[in-house]
């Protein structure tokens, strides 16, 4: 068989569009003219993870699979739906196993792969798997979060920590609280070239927050010195090289911009947020970046992400049920917040309650695994393939 | 006088002499700063003044550079310190006999030892006469016996029964684990004098044990 059939197409586009119940019933239809064909049952098995029916999802990807083992979208949507409906790990390891076998570079099924196996207290063997994932991603922040995990139940929070900001600095949420406080967001537009902004203030500073979005760092710090050099006062461009040191790795060049742009206007949420992070990698400052990023939850109490970071502050001062508050806020929040998922897994380790941590970890990978809407292009390349 | 040391720092950092640096430092702290102030009132100032100095042009990107690494080199000394002073205070942990789950037992420890404490960790499935045999070897008077099955729970028992039975009367007892933590009395029929439930509450109550007993002068 190659191709799909008319009938598969409208499921499919359907599907796309997220229009659940039609693209459901377009499936049955097709089934009714071929109740052999992969295609159909891969989508229905989608569908029916999209809407949370594990059991009915798990029947339809392993038919998929039984119609064709080669079938990667169903593998993918099997292993999500034992993960994601719980105690069935030992079926969710051989399915991530052979769907690393089908795509081996594709991260995601050596991170769930991980997960299983730490589920079912295979602790080494996802060790393995989470490093490697990271070798084939290293900016794979899933899998950094559960190595500090794993370090945690070995060697406890000191330990841990690291980790747990490795995998914050992968995960780019952070920055966009940056560019958040900023009152930057992303309008599509490419930043201009720093030779054609208008030699004004405004344009500058706009020209330098678009170029330190798309991460050309040494442009917009050149604009950056031009706003200085008319006035070395402006708080505002100080927050914002503090943040371009910030990215360059110079924390104690952060450190000295933000303190300097804080001393001209405490007013200045930028520098806050920066003088906080430069304080977090710092040892001995945690208490420090705890009431920076305390004021900062303050300043700004809807975003998750200053709770997340006061969290982590919090950890390294081993106050966990102040870490599991602050946790729980950025939750509320935002419960889509991996990091702040995997935060709360962690304080609920240190409190002995695994079975919660364990059910944290499975929300920061439903989570994550909908982010990354991966079922698609796993049947797009699967498509491709049978034509 | 507090703006001048920050001053005075600054212009060592800018001068990229560390020497110099640490003298400021070491001054202000022989003149009574107390280790905790010396960063809110000596280094930030100093390295908001950097940051000034770099704004306006009065020193350029390569000085400030320089400036930053001897910043660096400087920290610890005018920073807390990172690792809790050793309070003197021994805790032997374990998994009680047949019990092999170490989770637990590994963060509690973990989180005792980074608040100072001299943690010895006997490891998983200890028996009860080795908790009395290192208890007398280190003079150790806090034990912290962790159990996650009903049976291992029970057992703890023994363990103060091992240091009745010696005249040990004045170790303190504490447990941890599952069974524990969803039966408050269990604790109680085991003889145990607390309950730590994670690694905050076993901080808490070795804190707790450690003042009640320094302030009748004794040392556990």
């Amino acid at each position: 068989m190659t191709g799909r059939s008319q009938q598969v197409r409208l499921a499919e586009g359907l599907a796309r569009q997220g229009h659940v119940a039609p693209a459901v019933n377009a499936c049955y239809q097709a089934l009714r003219i071929d109740e052999s064909d992969p295609f159909v049952h891969c989508l229905l098995a989608e569908l029916m993870l999209s809407g949370d029916f594990y059991d009915e999802a798990i029947s339809a990807a392993s038919r998929a699979i039984e119609l064709d083992p080669e079938c990667a979208p169903a593998y993918l949507a099997l292993g999500l739906a034992y993960d994601r409906r719980g105690g069935m790990w030992d079926r969710s390891i051989l399915v991530w196993h052979e769907l690393a076998e089908v795509v081996p570079d594709l991260v995601t099924a050596h991170v769930q792969l991980g997960e299983a196996f730490a589920a079912a207290a295979f602790e080494e063997e996802a060790i393995d798997a989470w490093r490697r994932a990271l070798e084939l991603d290293p900016s794979e922040a899933r899998a950094m979060y559960n190595l500090a995990v794993a370090a945690l139940k070995r060697e406890g929070m000191a330990t841990a920590l690291p980790g747990f900001r490795k995998a914050g600095e992968l995960d780019p949420s952070q920055d966009d609280l940056f560019f958040s406080l900023a009152g930057v967001y992303d309008d599509g537009e490419e930043a201009p070239d720093p030779a054609d902004v208008p030699p004004d203030r405004k344009s500058r500073i706009a020209a330098a927050y678009g170029l330190a979005f798309e991460e050309d760092y040494f442009a917009a710090a050149e604009l950056i010195r031009l706003i200085l050099d008319e006035d070395a006062d402006d708080a505002e461009a100080l927050g914002l090289a503090s943040y371009l040191y910030l990215k360059q790795e110079a924390a104690n060049e952060a450190m000295a911009c933000a303190l300097r742009a804080l001393t001209i206007s405490t007013r200045t949420p930028t520098a806050v947020y920066c003088l906080g992070v430069a304080f977090a990698r710092r040892q001995g400052l945690a208490r420090h970046a705890a009431r920076v990023f305390s004021a900062l939850a303050k300043a700004v109490p809807d975003e998750p992400m200053p709770h997340v970071l006061l969290a982590e502050s919090l950890l390294a001062l081993q106050r966990f049920s102040a870490a599991r508050e602050s946790y729980l806020t950025a939750v509320a929040l935002d419960p889509a917040c991996v990091r702040a998922r995997f935060g709360l897994a962690a304080v609920l380790f240190t409190e002995g309650r695994h079975a919660e941590a364990d059910w944290e970890i499975r929300r920061a990978a439903y989570h994550d695994t909908r982010r990354q809407g991966l079922f698609w292009a796993l049947y797009d390349e699967y498509a491709e393939g049978r034509s | 006088m507090a703006d001048d040391d920050a001053a005075r720092l600054y212009q060592a950092f800018v001068s990229q002499d560390p020497a110099t640096a640490i003298s400021v430092i070491e001054q202000a702290r022989d003149g009574g700063m107390d280790q905790g102030a010396l960063f809110d009132t000596l280094f930030a100032p100093a390295m908001a003044l950097l940051g000034g100095a770099w704004a306006s042009g009065a020193i350029d990107e390569y000085t400030f550079t320089q400036a930053s690494v001897v910043a660096e080199q400087i920290t610890s000394f005018a920073t807390p310190p990172a690792t809790a002073q050793d309070t003197g205070i021994t805790v032997l942990v374990g998994s009680m006999h047949r019990d092999h789950h170490t989770i637990d037992k590994d963060i509690i420890a973990a989180a005792l030892k980074d608040a100072g404490h001299r943690v010895i960790d006997l490891g998983a499935d200890v028996r009860p006469s080795e908790f009395l045999e290192r208890a007398e070897e280190t003079g150790a008077r806090i034990v912290l016996v962790s159990a996650q099955m009903m049976a291992t729970a029970r057992a703890v028992a023994r363990v103060r029964e091992m240091f009745a039975a010696a005249g040990r009367d004045d170790m303190l007892l504490l447990v941890s684990g599952g069974p524990f933590a969803a039966d408050p009395a269990l604790a109680r029929e085991v003889g145990a004098n607390g309950v730590a439930r994670g690694a905050e509450s076993a901080l808490k109550l070795v804190a707790r044990i450690a003042r009640d007993r320094l302030g009748a002068g004794e040392r556990p």
